[in-house]
């Protein structure tokens, strides 16, 4: 039986929710087209992790282990994830749209010669290969797109699926792998890691997001105190990871990370659609600008029209009320 | 080269219809082209860009041409192939087989459909080693050491040359040409190369992944905008947030 | 000096392309400035381009599948509004269809670019096609003087030499003042303000409604209510598949009434005509830009000086009389005289007042000047309280009372004329109009 193949992306030791959501779309595909369920885990100690993965449909598991996935390189991830469709034989390989899946994927299809599709906000499996729809156009507007190939890869934007469990007892297939620092031609110098505590933004439940009209040290800290209160991730525009204010993974956008919380509160963001097209997919968005005329206010449910100075300290305070 | 997505434009019948056909440099082809000539003016080398279209990608290679560019190479197509970036990467990959160079600069994805493909084929296909979604750039010995944003931090990488990276707009500020540059770009050569010069085949041309019709994307309605007095408006938005729409 | 130029062109907008058109057929050297990304970039307006020297400067323009253009008007519209009514005089005609047109409608973000792709070629055809360049996205600021005379610009830090100089900058003409043509303040209520929307349908539906046949066009004018009260007039033209909708407005009057451009466009939208006419079209674009008054009191002293000329809108080249706006026309016809007058002058290798003074006697030649001269009245008149707000009510009052047909005795026309007049105006006012009417048009 033809199968369809999740990668499943691991980090910080955890595995990555987008890859359960995308793992449990595969599921409901292979269930409607007869394929079977399967999944790859590729880190330093990836046979800890299949309990999680089978809890989500996964009827077979690869995992490849080796010292040298203790951080992201593209090399061995590669050679990796190449070994294992060699085995597993995929009729598609379906991938959470990370920025480890974007350093590999055109490379994984190329060495493959496979049909590929990045950063979809769906998909779906038929005979003649997959159809998906993808934002374009700084995601003004969707294309539907057909893929041929054999096999097919495709890359789901985080959010785009929930999480639909569906317990099974995978078999567990390890695939024998090494490979030496030696060998890689390129080297990982250093890694210099964003405050480790800060909540991953593709899986947040809220973000408070900073845009340029937070211009100091007392502006920074009601967005702290904010995100505090909601217990939510802090992303930036552009306009502040550009000046050093926030670190750069925080950036929300185009260029940036592509989010869809339940809650998105922008302050003192304009809204350029560069800015919108990482955010317009969230749930409710809150827009808290001083211009009444910014183009955030046209995407924003609700929208408040002033200085944040102003009207963070009473919105904190009324937060912090309802939440007791 | 991409379509402005800032210019206005319509969906008819499943077609993407841009009002105006203007195309401009891609923004992360730009930050590539920016980072080369920075490095260019501290380690020496040329900078030449390459560019795959119609007619028209002429005027996008002038314009890299008057930031400060070399030299220009225009692999000419009819435009309307409907090429992905497989495609793209196969004429690159078969235009640059033979070719010597130090760095092979991409931007990290196009403006127009951000499928951040392009750079990591072309590197496979060359077996060159790369890095994608650079945002420093320096030159130590032969080696070229990017900095890349991953998902949660920076990585510093020591690629040996010849490689491959493709850069985030994050990188730098692209200059804008002045008048002076802008002058030159003409006097700057272009040589253009036929597409059928590169003798690839139809199979590796033609794409695997077709754009069978667009469609709007269903617009957020705007909501409702408070105006007014900052504590109460505020207080009454956190109460909305509890009651009304429940994220709280 | 090897990189002097015969002329450098300020301003990539109507003058400034149809100044360096004419200069590329005429073996120039020369380079053209913009300081939008891209010619039209900055030119938020739009509307009809009046005559035919678009021909004159793209031969068979309607030939190309796709032009610059949007539609050519054969039908032309001028309404008179009070709250409720619209009165129209409406005038369509097949002899309008004949080409060349003697109006196009043009978007000017495309309009602009298009015309300066078509200077490209000219460029390329021409003795200097490696010589003359069109550069965007720079800005001049300073125009170099050297003994009263120009002889070149400055860009940041760099300078270029030219023979002469086309200022071609527009409204906001800082360039004009700093080389002393124009007084560096100009009073507010010499200064209008054109707000724009751009709306869209699906083509069927524009065409069915504004009746438009293949690329006809309609333009239409308003006066009266459409701009509640704010002197001032609106207008609607067919697009290919959008309308461009929108109001010329006094700066001073509409500040002084604390009114906003926004608001007043609403305002004008309500109207229960205009809200038929755009029913179902999405706004896809909303633009604000001044606009002169095409008063001839804030003209600049002079059009030229050594080694200078000024065209277009720099020189407040504009005409407002109600039926239409003429800005577009009068920049082109004063671009190509410049660079006409520039070609002599690189003739007889005087660029001094001497030789480009024919410029002006060009230009005061041509319908521009002559139409500028012989219509000022008619722009006062226009603007006068009586025109703005009594003549449309009594006009549409009248209306309302013609054109409804009660089961009762009917008044003759002239009583039902005369009891509107009374109304609104009185007798001995409008006689005073009529004459003056008379007079100015
Ligand atoms: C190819 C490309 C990719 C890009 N990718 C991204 C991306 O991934 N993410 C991204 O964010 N941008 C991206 N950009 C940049 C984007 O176009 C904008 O420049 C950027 O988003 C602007 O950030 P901003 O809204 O914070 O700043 P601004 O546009 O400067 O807006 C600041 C806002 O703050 C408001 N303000 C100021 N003071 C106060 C106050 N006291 N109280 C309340 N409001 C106040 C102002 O009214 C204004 O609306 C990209 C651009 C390009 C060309
Ligand atoms: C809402 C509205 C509706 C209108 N409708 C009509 C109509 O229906 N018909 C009509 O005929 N006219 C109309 N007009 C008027 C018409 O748009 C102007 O009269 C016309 O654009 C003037 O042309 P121009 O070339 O002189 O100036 P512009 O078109 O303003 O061009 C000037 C150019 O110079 C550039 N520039 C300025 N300063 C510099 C500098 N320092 N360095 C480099 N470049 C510079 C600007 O970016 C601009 O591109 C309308 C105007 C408005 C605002
Ligand atoms: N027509 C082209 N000519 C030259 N380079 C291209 C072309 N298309 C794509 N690329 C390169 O591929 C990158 C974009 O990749 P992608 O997002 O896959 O389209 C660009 O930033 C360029 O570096």
């Amino acid at each position: 039986m033809s199968s369809i193949l999740t990668y499943i992306a691991i980090s910080d030791g955890k595995i990555k929710r987008s890859s359960l959501e995308v793992l449990s779309r595969s599921k409901a595909i292979a269930d409607a087209q007869g394929l079977s369920c399967e999944a790859v885990i590729i880190d330093q100690i990836a046979s800890s992790y299949t309990d999680s993965v089978q809890k989500y449909g996964a009827s077979k598991i690869y995992t490849v282990e080796d010292p040298i996935f203790d951080q992201h390189r593209n090399t061995p991830l590669l050679s990796a994830l190449s070994k294992v469709m060699e085995t597993a034989q995929p009729k598609v390989v379906a991938f959470a749209s990370t920025e480890g899946t974007k350093d590999i994927l055109g490379a994984l299809a190329a060495n493959k010669t496979a049909g590929v599709v990045a950063d979809v906000s769906s998909f779906d499996v038929s005979s003649s290969g997959v159809t998906a729809k993808r934002p374009v156009m700084a995601a003004k507007v969707v294309g539907n797109v057909e893929v041929s190939g054999n096999p097919i890869l495709v890359s789901v934007r985080s959010g785009s699926y929930d999480l639909v469990e569906s317990p099974t007892t995978a078999e567990v297939v390890s695939i024998g792998f090494t490979m030496s620092r030696d060998e890689l031609k390129a080297k990982l110098r250093e890694i210099i890691s964003a405050t480790g505590d800060t909540i991953d933004l593709n899986e947040a439940e809220s973000i408070v997001a900073a845009g340029r009209g937070v211009k100091d040290g007392e502006a920074k800290n009601l967005i702290s105190e904010l995100a505090s209160v909601l217990n939510a991730g802090i992303g930036a525009s552009r306009a502040l990871t550009e000046a050093g204010v926030y670190d750069p993974s925080l950036q929300i956008g185009q260029t940036g990370k592509v989010v869809s919380p339940q809650l998105y509160i922008a302050i003192g963001i304009s809204g350029a659609i560069q800015h919108v097209a990482g955010m317009a997919n969230s749930k409710v968005i809150v827009a808290i600008n001083k211009d009444p005329d910014a183009p955030i206010f046209e995407v924003a449910d609700y929208g408040i029209v002033g200085d944040l100075y102003k009207v963070l300290p009473p919105f904190i305070e009324e937060l912090k009320k309802i939440k007791g | 080269m991409v379509p402005d997505v800032a210019a206005p434009f319509q969906i008819k019948e499943g077609e993407l219809i841009m009002d105006a056909d203007r195309m401009v440099l891609n923004a992360y082809d730009a930050s590539a082209v920016e980072e080369a000539l920075v490095l260019k003016e501290k380690h020496g080398g040329e900078v030449e860009v390459v560019c795959i279209g119609p007619a028209k990608a002429s005027e996008t290679i002038r314009k890299a041409l008057a930031m400060g560019a070399d030299k220009g190479i225009h692999i000419s197509t009819s435009g309307d192939e409907g090429f992905d970036s497989a495609s793209y990467a196969s004429i690159l990959s078969s235009f640059f087989g033979d070719k010597e160079f130090d760095i092979l600069s991409l931007g990290k994805q196009s403006q127009d459909t951000d499928s951040g493909l392009t750079g990591s084929m072309v590197a496979e296909k060359l077996n060159l080693p790369y890095a994608t979604n650079a945002v420093g750039l320096e030159i130590e010995g032969n080696n070229l050491v990017v900095k890349r944003q991953g998902d949660s931090g920076q990585e510093m990488i020591e690629l040996p040359t010849p490689c491959a990276v493709t850069c985030s707009n994050d990188m730098n500020e692209p200059r804008i040409p002045n008048l002076k540059g802008i002058m030159a770009s003409k006097r700057k050569p272009i040589d253009v190369v036929e597409l059928s010069s590169l003798g690839i085949s139809e199979e590796d041309l033609s794409p695997a992944s077709k754009v069978i019709s667009y469609e709007q994307k269903p617009a957020r309605q705007a909501g409702k905008k408070f105006e007014g007095e900052a504590d109460e408006i505020a207080r009454e938005v956190a109460q909305l947030l509890d009651t009304e729409a429940n994220v709280i | 000096m090897e990189d002097k130029f015969d002329c450098i062109v300020i301003g990539g907008g109507v003058a400034g392309l149809a100044a360096a058109m004419t200069l590329a057929r005429n073996n120039m050297k020369f380079l053209l400035i913009e300081r939008g990304e891209f010619a039209g970039a900055k030119n938020v307006s739009g509307g009809v381009l009046w005559g035919s020297d678009l021909a004159k400067l793209v031969p068979n323009y309607w030939e190309e599948e796709d032009g610059g253009w949007e539609r050519f008007i054969n039908h032309r519209r001028l309404t008179f509004m009070d709250k409720q009514s619209t009165f129209s005089l409406d005038f369509k005609s097949k002899h309008f269809n004949e080409t060349p047109y003697s109006g196009v409608v043009v978007l000017r973000s495309k309009f602009d670019n298009w015309l300066s792709g078509k200077v490209q070629e000219a460029i390329d055809a021409s003795d200097f096609a490696m010589d003359s360049f069109i550069a965007t996205n720079i800005k001049v600021d300073e125009v170099l003087m050297e003994n009263s005379k120009a002889v070149g610009i400055k860009t940041g830090e760099d300078e270029f030499h030219a023979d002469s100089i086309i200022i071609a900058e527009g409204v906001n003409n800082l360039l004009t003042r700093q080389v002393g043509l124009q007084d560096k303040y100009v009073p507010a209520d010499h200064m209008l303000t054109g707000i724009k929307e751009i709306i869209r349908f699906d083509q069927h539906v524009l065409e069915d409604r504004f009746q438009l046949n293949g690329l006809s066009g309609m333009s239409n004018e308003f006066v009266g209510w459409a701009t509640d009260g704010v002197e001032g007039g609106g207008f609607l033209y067919t697009n290919r598949d959008t309308i461009s909708l929108g109001l010329v407005v006094g700066i001073k009057d509409m500040r002084e009434k604390k009114r906003s451009p926004h608001d007043l466009l609403n305002h004008f939208k309500q109207h229960p005509t205009v809200a038929d006419a755009i029913k179902g079209g999405e706004v896809v674009e909303y633009s604000a830009h001044v606009v002169s008054s095409g008063d001839s009191r804030v003209m600049p002293k002079e059009l030229y000086k050594d080694g200078i000329l000024i065209a277009g809108e720099a020189a407040n080249l504009l005409m407002n009389a109600g039926k239409a706006i003429q800005g577009m026309d009068y920049a082109m016809r004063s671009g190509i005289l410049a660079a006409e007058t520039i070609v002599k002058a690189k003739a007889k290798n005087d660029f001094t007042s001497a030789t480009l003074k024919e410029y002006r006697i060009a230009m005061d030649d041509s319908y521009v000047m002559k139409d500028i001269k012989n219509f000022q009245d008619a722009v006062h008149l226009l603007h006068t309280d009586t025109m703005q707000n009594k003549v449309p009510n009594l006009v549409c009052d009248f209306g309302r009372q013609f054109f409804t047909i009660k089961n009762e005795p009917t008044p003759k026309s002239e009583k039902m004329l005369l009891g509107a007049i009374k109304r609104h105006s009185s007798l001995w006012e409008l006689l005073q109009l009529g004459f003056k009417a008379r007079k100015s048009l």
